[in-house]
This record gives C-alpha cells, structure tokens and sequence, in this order.
C-alpha cells in the first residue's frame, strides 16, 4: 500500500473493487518470463537444414502444398530424401522420450510425392534471372543440384556440368531402385530443371572443361563431384584377381542388371553401398551374404560414432532378408586357393581412441575365425577423382572446405557433397549445396554470411504432462518372400495417417495457444491477444504484475516460455 | 521493472486487460506470494462463477493478502467477517436474497483451517439447512497465513511448525481429515474434490454445483511453496503429483454416493511427490522411521487408489483426466 | 392495542411489525420464547421472513451479520452464553456498521450455570461497539424495540434491546402493542448503504493497517456518541405516534429537587418505583438508566446538579475492580465541581430476588459513609466460610 498517498477512511473499513490494480506486484520480480523460439531437435539435426517442426506445423493445419514449400526452403527433393535419408531428424525427436519419434521420413515423403502429384511450383526469392551473374556447378548429383536451385531461386544465372548424360549422380547410378524409384528421380529433377538451369552432360573436368576455364567464365564456381574412385583396397597387401569393388557392381547392376552370382559372398564394408549390394546378391539368389564391418550395429546402446553408417530401417530389412553381419569385426587375411577366393579370416576389431584422441583400429588377436566365401567384394568408400583438381586437392583424398563450402585461399571456388569426405548422405550433400549457394550469394553482393547457429530445446525444457501416448503410423512394406529387383519395398502413409502423424508432433519451442500460460497464472499476468504479437505467440506478459513465480515456464508444454533474470 | 521489447506496448496492454475474454473476479495486484496455489485456485473459482455471485470469505491467506485496505482484488460483492463463521454468513446472505426474490448465486469461501476445524461447526449447520450455496475450501493443508501450523486437513508425516519432526516425532501424527466425505453424509446434492492442476475440471465442477439448487462443497487442493517448501514455479506439478499418486483423489459425490472419479492410468509412487517437497524432507534421511513413514503414505495412497476405484487402464473421452492436454494424441482410434 | 401478553411473545409481535426479513434463532433460556413466537408467527403466515435455525448463536449473529451486508433487515436474540459466544461477531457488526437489531435476555454468566437474571452478559460486551438500551419494563422493552430499529439503520450502529430474563421476558402484563400502521409510519423501508449487490460489488471486511485503524476508531467512537442525539429523537418521533414515551437516555422520575438520587437500570425498576410510593414528597428521586452505551454522561451530570448523594444500583460487577456502572457514573460526575457521594451496591446476581424493602435498606444503609467504594448488597455472608467472606 502506498504510504504516499493519504486516503480518507471509509466506513467500516470498505474498499473498491478491483483496487487492487494500484499495486504494482511487478516490482517483486527477480525472474521474467520470455518468449523465446528454439530450434527444435528435428531441425537441429537435419543436414539438408530444413526445419521439420515448421513443415509439420503446416501439416497439422491440413496445408500440405505449405509443408511443401516450407520443406523446399532448404530442400528442393523431398520425394527423395523421403525415401533415402537416414532421418538423423527422428533419432532426435523428442518425442522419442514420450513414446516414439514422429515419422517424419514418412512424412517428408508423403509431402514430396503430393508434390510430384499436384504439379506444385518451386517458390522464387527473387525475380527469375534479375542477376547478372552466372555461376557454374561441377556435379549433377544432390550437393550440385540443390546448389543451382538456391542460386537460380535468387535470381542468378546457373550452369551445371556432369560427366554423365543424366543429372542425379548417385540418386541414379547407386541407390538401389526398390528404395528409390526412377520416376521419381525422375519427376523431381524435372521440376528443378524447369527453374531455367542449364545443364551441360557429358563434360568431364579434366577430359572435355578445365577448372580454370569455368573460373574465367563464371563468377563462381561449386565443385560436387562426389567421390567417383574406390578406395584402394587389400588385406595385407593382397586382392583377389576379379575384385570387384561395391559401388561399381551396384552401378553395373543398375545400368546393365547384370551381377555376380557366387554361392557365397563377404562384402567388407559398413555403409549404404555396403548393405545394398548385400541385399542385391540377396535377392538375386546369392545364398549366403555377409557383411563384415568395423562398425557397431543400430541398437540404443550403441554409440552413434560407433554405428554401421545406413539408414537404420535398411538395416532392418537387409537382416529380414537373410543377410548376416559381423559387427566389429575386420578381414585379416585372403584365404585363396589358387586364384579361386574360398574365404577370408576375420577377426573382432575396435575403433580405440588413441594417444591425442585420434582413434586407431586395433584387431584382437586369438578372435580370429574363418568364413568361407566365394567371393569377397570391397565397400568401404571412395575418394575424390582428382582428374582435373589436381592443383586443388594436392594429393589429398577429399576436398577439406569451411562449412559455407569455401575453400581456403579461394575466394570463387567452394566445395562440397561427398566430395568433402565427412559427408555421406543426400540430405547432407543437399545442405552443403544450399550452404555453398549462400556462399556465393554473400560473397557476390559483398554481404556477410548470415548467423544460422540456433539453440536447440532439448525434452527436459518440454512439459510431456500435457501430450497423450498415442502409436506412430507405420508405411505398408513388403513382405520379405515378395520382394523383387524393382518394386519400391517401403510405400507410403496414407493422407488420414499423414495429418493423425503429424498431430503427434510436439511442436518443440513454439506456441501452441494452448491456454496454459494464461489458466495457471496466478496473477491474470498473462494477457491473450487475438492477433499475433510481434514475438510471434498469442500472449502478452502484463509486467505490471508479474511475479516472475515462474509457473508459466514450467507448464508451457513446449518449452516456449523461458525465465531470465530481471535487470 | 522492464519492459522486454518484444511485448506489445503498455498502452496496448490496458486495452488488453479491459478486453481479457475471461471474468477476473480475483484482480491483479493482490499480495499473494510468487506461485500460490490458493490465488489461483480463487481466480479459476470466479472465472468459473462470472460476476452474479456474492461471496462470503473466511480470515486467512486468501483474505488477507486480497483485502488491504483502501485495496480489494475482489471484483465480485465479497465480505470478510471472522476465521469460522463463512458458512454462517454465507446462510444469512443467501436468506436475505431469498427474501428480497434476488437471483444471486451465494459462494462461501474458506481455506483448510476454516472449514476443516474452526469453521467445521457453521459448514455443517449450513448443509443441514439446504442454503443455497457453493462451499468452496481452498487446501493447502495447514494454517498457513498464521505461519505454517498443523490443521486437521495437514497430511500424516508431514512437517508444520506444530507438527515439527524430532526425535520423538515424525511430522503430523494424526491423519488427513476425509472431509469431502463428512460434507457427503450431509447427503448434500453436490460435494467434489479438485485441483488447481486440472484447471478445466475445476471450471466444471464449479459450474455444475453453481447450477444445483441447494448445499455444495468443493474442496480444491491448492499447493503452498512457503509451507509446503518448494519454488513456487512446481506449484501445478506438484498438484499434479498430489493427484496422480493417489494421495489427493478426485472424487465428485452426489446425495452420499460416489458418482464419478478422476481415474489414474499410471499412477505415480508417492515418493515422486514427497520428494519434491521441503515438509516431507524428513522422510528421506536414513531414519528407520523415515522407511516406515513413506511406506504409510504409499499404503494410504493405495487405499485411496482401491477404495475409489481410481486405477483405470483404459481412457474415457469424457474423463477430465486428460482435459487440460494439448490434443496431440496421432490417430484416432 | 392492549393485551396480557407474556414479555417474550410481545417482543415477539413487535419485532414481526418491524418487517424483518431474515431471523436468527438459536434456542437459549430465557430468550427462547422471543424466537419460539416468532416462529410461529412465521407458520401463521402472519411474519412473512426467512428464519433461520442456525446451530449456534455464533452462527446466529453470524447469519444476521450476512443478511443485513445482503440487504435485508434482520434480527436475532440471545442471552448469557450465547451472547458470550458470538461476542467476536459483535465485535464484527460493530467494526464494519452494520444496521441490526438484537434482544438480549439478560441472564447471568457461568460458571456457575444459572438461568436467572442478571447484566452480566451485556455489561461483559460493553465495549463491543454497539448502542445498548435496558428496558425496565415489557412495554418498554416493545416500544424501545421499534425505536431501535430505526436508531440503528439511521446511526450504521447496532442495537442491543436488554429485558430481564423471566422477570421480564416471562411475566404476563397488559401491554399496548402497537399497531402495525404506527410501525410503518415510524420505521421506513430498510436500506443500506453498502448493500453487497453484484451489479454494484464492494469489498467489505478489509485488512487495515495501523496507518488507518485510529481513524476508524475514532469515528465509531464518535458516531457513538452522536448516538444519544437520535435515542432522544427517536423517543420523542414514537411518542408523538404511540403517545407512550420510554425514557429517552436517563428517566427522572420523583422530587424535583431531592438531594438523594438512586440511579439503576432494568426491572428492578419496576419495583423500586412501587417502593418510592412511601417517600412522597422526600427529596429522593429515581434515575432510570436506559442508555448505558453511548454512557449518557452529560445527561447525568445534569440530573446529579444539586444531588448529594447517588446510589447507583447494579445488577453485575467487575471481579477485583468492583461496580462497572459504578465505575463509569463516578468517572462521569468526577467532572462536576461538586459531585454527589456515590453509593455503589450490586444486587440481585443471579436472579435473587430484589424484594420491595430494599429501597428501604439501601436508603439506610447509605446514611452512613461508605466503608467501600462497591459491595454487594444483598450477600449472605453466613453462607460462606469465614475465609471468603
């Protein structure tokens, strides 16, 4: 009560209503409610960029071509990385820590092929060819294509070049079709296409274009020529005479159909090609398929450095399917009899840190055991052709650029894809493209490069008091015995299982207008708006009277409303 | 005090309050402490109510930090007269608006200590008669206004400055009053236990006791941080603790019998609700007698649980369990 | 309208006249009959009032107390524990104005338990902050009644009627009951000023700090005694319609001049009255105390202008201090340049019998100087132990 103010007394000691109001309880405060919009897990987590709580946001409100193009913001292929990604997205959702992760491959899928379906339209950020200048992109495949598509939506002029006759790279050399259909390939490379790029096949750095030739001729350049070169490979020095390396048998199977058929197979290997192949041989008849691999198997108590390098429902399927792994293991010797394979001697191997926290692999000797095979077929990566790169990548396998793509002492030439090494996925090498064009775009307009560093709410900020357990929408898939060479293994959720999926979504750091705030306050300190404030939620604090007791934080279901201590 | 920028103007903020789509029958600027669980459970209770209501309120927390003087945070007709006379004023006033043929619904309301024991005697006077009025006992299961004293209302084991632990004690001896089934044996039309954690089952039962002619009791369960030891930011968890061990069950009677209950899917050990709470800390040292006291409150739990039939395995829609959710549940089944 | 009524049942009537909308009862001797014919005036259909049954006098007033903040006038009775019991609810009426009007059936406190007459009960809550009137008469006790209805909703004072227990209340009389349409034209529509309406809501009942709580004080003290100007005006204005007056603050009845004055209040009047019948035309008058709160001390200073002597005769006392009107009569006259010497007897504690020679022996006994300030007159000394005599 304010001893300033003199009041005269009323009888018997009555008071107004609502008098209250005169007091101001905001000067209790120590602590004040913020709003504040974190990156969700998803978001966090997805190398292409995109920010899935948003796409699902329009999902739920049934506005599927706004998923959409709230989705190709970062990723103009979703109909494929709906299919082929790993979905770092779901390992990390925090919905896992309820009951399960949201299906958001399933979903992105989903929104990719209603895409391909309706015809929807790439959304522009500038006026079509309002720059003058032009760019050039070494590699038709995800990192090159989701480059141009950045650089052509802001207006430049974009060339891409590839040694082959169709754009796509890997999308169509190596990835098996029963996971990702050629039409599909198809259908989305048109749309990009459609935008104005130009595409120029069959030119191969090196044999038919210079590097320095693009340099002069464009303002720009983006090398994502993908890793085209096996690993050189042997055991202890030696190889077998008919060495086939994995992703070449893959693309050989692709282009030709035709694959080896021993009785039995080793691949070595711990990663897409790895698996694929194995599944491959599999259905092509190969009785026993093995997969020998440094790498742990997906299961929750392995460490995510540590684990086999595929998308997790792969591996699923290869092990439905019959292949047998040998997790943590290594190939220390050929067992040849003549030139004729007849197996290998494997022994149990880990991934150690070392002195200064390099990891060595160390193999431990009495594990040795032997598997008879066949035939025994590398897969443990590739490296960069450095036909016509000799001058930039000096001798090294990969190229080594910042996370923009630029590379050091270059001011017009980045890089980036599988090119980089430390990639591996599509959704990664679509986010180095997309990286890279923003690069580009900054370093020809003289701007500085955007802050995209973003704090990630974790399940502890969340209150999961307020959302029921509900089943997650699992895709139809084939069973094991009606599985071909063709047919895509996995389908798709239906529209109704889409929107139920997508309404499990937690919505991690925005505001849901759930009330929450505005019933526990026990102060009326929380004001609802109709229209939006400007901090994008649908409440006011009234610090005239907050108290700072801090409820409304602790029930805000998705961690929206924070508390930070009053200046 | 500031003013962080991302809020929209004070002066947009006055048009906000005018045009808050909700009855503020408990104003801002009362004196509560940071996180109480009875101002709000008073301001859920009005919003309820809306503003043709007039309400008698007995000494206490509630009264006390909403009424200095020249300031009320009333916005409703509201009088205080002492600790154990609420239900007694309330019958007079509900007499008198009888008498004058006004409509006015008649709220009484008092916190643990004024309807569990001082007040005991008006309540029950004033059931017996069929007034009609809404009893609503705000609990936060001590005198706490006076200072965090033991009621007949605090919970066995629990710590007040009457009821302190020691080595001839171990918190409140005796156990917690089942008032909502003394006021049922009144074979009143309506008595009803709620919480300030299941804000929309609160708003419900107000109104359907506010539409009975005739004797209603509410007994809402309020946490109180400076009593019960905890930040006032777990006010709703820990309500929602109280509920979901079973401790504080959710129980609606009509005419004596047990018409509908909160059901518990999962329901949480009692330690989870202990242990969040500075009153209980004493039952977790190394104390045999600590052991043996938790394993009380577990069984009296237990018995609740069994003798309401709270355990439920499948949900209803119509349950308020889930009513405060965010409807986020995937598939519709 | 002349009748044989009992005292509780004229009371009763009276009240009913006054239109209250809302009655408090709780049963307690000797004020039981007050809210028994009430009840059944109720069941003729002749009081058209909500009754209320409560479960205890501190419901009673407690009740009373809501219904006047809601608006409607309201009543209750009482006596001795049960007074004592809603004692904190007096207090209350008192602090926050509140028009009522309540009858106690003065009877004296436990322990021990007595249901006989005497003022302990009222002089115990004297200090409660309401207007008390002592009736020494069943007519008085009806007229006083209707006056203070209209006393208290004029004043925001309550009003406490004190009648005799079973000396009064239970005695047959002839009573001239008032009419109804003389009610009506003496006591308005109720109405008050900070009715508990949610069309206009206001908080009543309010925390105050030290910084205000002098001033409200202050101001009861004040309207208390401002009090006395409207128990004379509302005396004179039921006169002037009943044609009975009811003695104002003090009644002077006896020689015009007397040296000796006998001050007292309640019943024993009555019979002190019949007593002076032998000392016409001796210079003794009677003084009827019937306003002790506000304590008409001006009134009384002037009555004792000129007297010698004052017996003040009470029917309570203060243990280990002594008389209370005693107390107040002397602090009021110690203002006069020449007061009277004060007598100061209790009697009749406990419903003993105040026979007709007692004028006679306390005349006598105050011939001689006062060995005490205070005793009680008519104890038997021989029915105790000689160590507490």
């Amino acid at each position: 009560m304010s001893a300033a103010k003199k009041h005269v007394m009323t009888r018997g000691a009555w008071a107004e209503p609502g008098s209250s109001l005169a007091f101001k309880t905001g000067t209790w405060r120590v602590e004040a409610p913020f709003h504040q919009h974190r990156c969700a897990p998803c978001h966090d987590a997805c190398p292409a960029g995109e920010d899935a709580q948003a796409w699902i946001a329009k999902i739920q409100e049934h506005r599927l071509q706004e998923a959409w193009e709230e989705l190709v913001a970062a990723n103009p292929l979703p109909a494929i990385t709906g299919r082929v990604c790993p979905h770092p997205c779901e390992t990390s959702c925090n919905r896992g820590s309820l009951d399960t992760a949201i299906a958001i491959h399933d979903l992105e899928r989903f929104v990719g092929d209603a895409a391909i379906e309706h015809s929807w339209a790439y959304p522009w950020l500038a006026k079509k060819g309002s720059r003058k200048e032009r760019i050039a992109i070494v590699g038709a495949g995800p990192a090159g294509l989701s480059c141009a598509y950045q650089l052509i939506r802001r207006g430049f002029a974009v060339s891409v070049l590839d040694a082959l006759p169709e754009a796509g790279g890997l999308l169509r050399s190596a990835i098996p079709m029963t996971r990702l259909p050629r039409d599909v390939v198809d259908a989305e490379l048109k749309r990009l296409f459609a935008l104005g790029i130009e595409f120029r096949p069959r030119q191969q750095l090196g044999r038919d274009v210079a590097l320095e030739d693009l340099e002069a001729e464009y303002d720009a350049v983006f090398l994502a020529p993908g890793c085209q070169q096996s690993h050189g490979w042997d055991v202890d020095g030696a190889t077998p005479p008919d060495l086939h390396e994995g992703l070449h048998m893959i693309r050989e199977w692709i282009d030709l159909g035709s694959i080896p058929k021993p009785a039995s197979v080793v691949i070595h290997g711990g990663g897409n090609t790895a698996v694929d192949l194995a599944r491959i041989m599999k259905r092509a008849g190969v009785a026993e398929v093995s997969i020998i691999t440094a790498s742990g198997l997906p299961g929750p108590d392995t460490d995510p450095d540590d684990v086999l390098n595929v998308v997790p429902r792969e591996f699923d399927e290869a092990v439905e399917e019959g292949i047998v792994f040998y997790p943590h293991h290594t190939i220390k010797r050929l067992i040849m009899r003549g030139s004729q394979t007849t197996g290998v001697e494997i022994a149990r191997l880990k991934k150690i840190p070392g002195a200064g926290g390099k990891k060595k692999r160390i193999a431990f000797e009495g594990t040795e055991r032997v598997v008879h095979a066949d035939m025994v077929i590398p897969a443990i990566g590739e490296i960069v052709d450095p036909a016509g790169l000799e001058e930039l990548l000096d001798h090294q396998p990969y190229f080594h650029p910042d996370e923009w793509g630029r590379l050091q002492g270059r001011t017009t030439v980045l890089a980036g894809g599988d090119a980089r090494g430390d990639r591996g996925t599509v959704s990664a090498a679509i986010g180095d493209g997309r990286k890279a064009a923003i690069a580009i775009a900054a370093m020809l307009d003289k701007r500085s490069l955007p802050d995209e560093s973003r704090e990630r709410i974790d399940v502890e900020a969340l209150n999961l008091n307020y959302f029921t357990p509900a089943a997650r929408a699992e895709p139809p898939k084939l069973k094991v015995a009606e599985r071909t060479d063709q047919a895509e293994i996995i389908g798709s959720l239906s529209e109704g299982e889409v929107f139920g999926e997508a309404d499990r979504c937690l919505s991690c750091g925005n505001c849901l207008a759930c009330d929450n705030c505005w019933n526990y306050c026990p102060d009326n300190a929380v004001l609802k708006t109709v229209e939006l404030a400007s901090d994008g939620s649908h409440y006011v604090f009234d610090f005239e009277y907050c108290k700072g007791c801090g409820i409304c934080a602790k029930e805000c279901p998705t961690g929206y409303i924070r508390m930070r201590p009053e200046e | 005090m500031t003013t962080p920028s991302e809020t929209i103007e004070i002066k947009d903020i006055e048009r906000l309050r005018a045009i808050e789509p909700r009855f503020r029958g408990l104003e801002s600027g009362h004196r509560a402490c940071q996180g109480c669980g009875e101002a709000l459970g008073a301001r859920l209770v009005l919003q309820a109510a809306g503003p043709d209501v007039v309400v008698a309120n007995a000494t206490g927390c509630l009264e006390v930090f909403s009424t200095p003087w020249p300031q009320s945070a009333w916005r409703v007709p509201w009088i205080h007269s002492v600790f154990e006379n609420a239900a007694a004023v309330a019958s007079g006033i509900e007499a008198a608006l009888k008498a004058q043929g006004r409509q006015s619904k008649v709220l009484a309301f008092g916190g643990d200590g004024g309807t569990f024991d001082i007040g005991f005697q008006a309540v029950s006077g004033m059931l017996e008669r069929n007034h009609n009025v809404l009893y609503v006992c705000f609990d936060n299961e001590a005198y706490m206004n006076t200072g965090i004293q033991r009621s007949s209302s605090t919970p066995h084991a629990a710590r007040t400055t009457t009821s302190p632990p020691g080595k001839a004690r171990m918190g409140k001896r005796h156990l917690k009053k089942d008032l909502v089934s003394i006021i049922a044996a009144h074979h009143v039309p309506y008595a009803a236990s709620t919480s300030v954690a299941y804000p929309a089952d609160l708003r419900k039962k107000v109104r359907r006791a506010i539409d009975i002619e005739g004797p209603t009791f509410l007994l809402v369960h309020c946490p109180c941080p400076l009593g019960w030891g905890h930040d006032g930011a777990l006010t709703i968890e820990i309500a929602r603790l109280a509920v979901q061990t079973g401790l504080f069950p959710i129980i609606e009677l009509e005419r004596g019998e047990v018409t509908e209950v909160m059901p518990l899917h999962k329901p949480r050990p009692v330690v989870d609700y202990l242990k969040t709470q500075g009153r209980f800390r004493h039952l977790f040292s190394d104390d045999p007698r600590a052991l043996e006291e938790r394993e009380h409150l577990q069984a009296l739990a237990d018995h609740n649980i069994s003798t309401y039939g709270l355990a439920i395995d499948h949900a209803d829609p119509l349950d308020s369990e889930e009513a405060d959710t965010v409807r986020r549940g995937g598939l519709v089944s | 309208m002349q009748q044989a009524l009992e005292g509780s049942q004229a009371i009763a009537k009276t009240v009913a006249q006054c239109r209250p909308q809302v009655v408090a009862a709780y049963p307690i001797t000797p004020q039981t009959h007050i809210v028994e014919n009430i009840s059944k005036l109720i069941a003729d259909g002749v009081l058209d009032c909500e009754m209320v049954s409560v479960e205890s006098e501190f419901s009673a007033a407690s009740v009373v107390l809501g219904a006047v903040a809601a608006g409607s006038r309201s009543y209750t009775a009482t006596s001795s524990q049960g007074l004592l019991l809603m004692a904190e609810v007096l207090y209350n009426i008192a602090g926050m104005r509140l028009p009522m009007v309540l009858t106690c059936a003065n009877r004296a406190v436990s322990a021990p338990i007595s249901i006989w007459n005497d003022h302990q009960d009222s002089m115990a809550v004297r200090d409660a902050g309401w207007i008390q009137l002592y009736c020494s008469s069943n007519q008085e006790a009806v007229d006083t009644t209707v006056q203070a209805f209209r006393i208290s909703e004029r004043t925001e004072l309550p009003v406490m009627v004190c009648v005799d227990g079973f000396t009064l209340t239970h005695t047959l009389e002839i009573i001239d009951l008032p009419e109804q349409k003389q009610v009506d034209a003496f006591l308005p529509s109720f109405h008050f000023s900070r009715t508990l309406d949610p069309q206009q809501p206001i908080t009543l009942g309010t925390l105050v700090t030290p910084d205000y709580f002098t001033e409200i004080r202050h101001a009861h003290h004040r309207a208390m005694l401002k009090a006395a100007d409207e128990i004379v005006a509302a005396d004179k204005d039921w006169q002037a319609i009943s044609g009975r007056a009811s003695g104002g603050l003090i009644r002077e009845e006896g020689a015009k001049h007397a040296d000796t004055a006998i001050l007292a209040i309640g019943s024993v009047l009555g019979t002190l009255r019949e007593a002076m019948a032998q000392y016409e035309g001796e210079k003794i008058k009677l003084l009827t105390l019937r306003c002790f709160r506000p304590f008409p001390e001006d009134e009384l200073r002037r009555m004792c202008k000129g007297v010698k002597k004052l017996i003040v005769l009470e029917r309570a006392l203060s243990p280990g201090a002594g008389g209370i009107i005693g107390a107040e009569v002397r602090a009021a006259l110690s203002r006069m340049a020449q007061p009277p010497e004060v007598y100061n007897y209790a009697a009749g504690l406990g419903g003993r019998d105040m026979p007709l020679d007692l004028l006679e022996r306390i005349l006598k006994a105050s011939s001689k100087p006062a060995r005490d300030a205070f005793s009680i007159f008519d104890v038997q000394l021989q029915k105790l132990p000689a160590g507490e005599r």
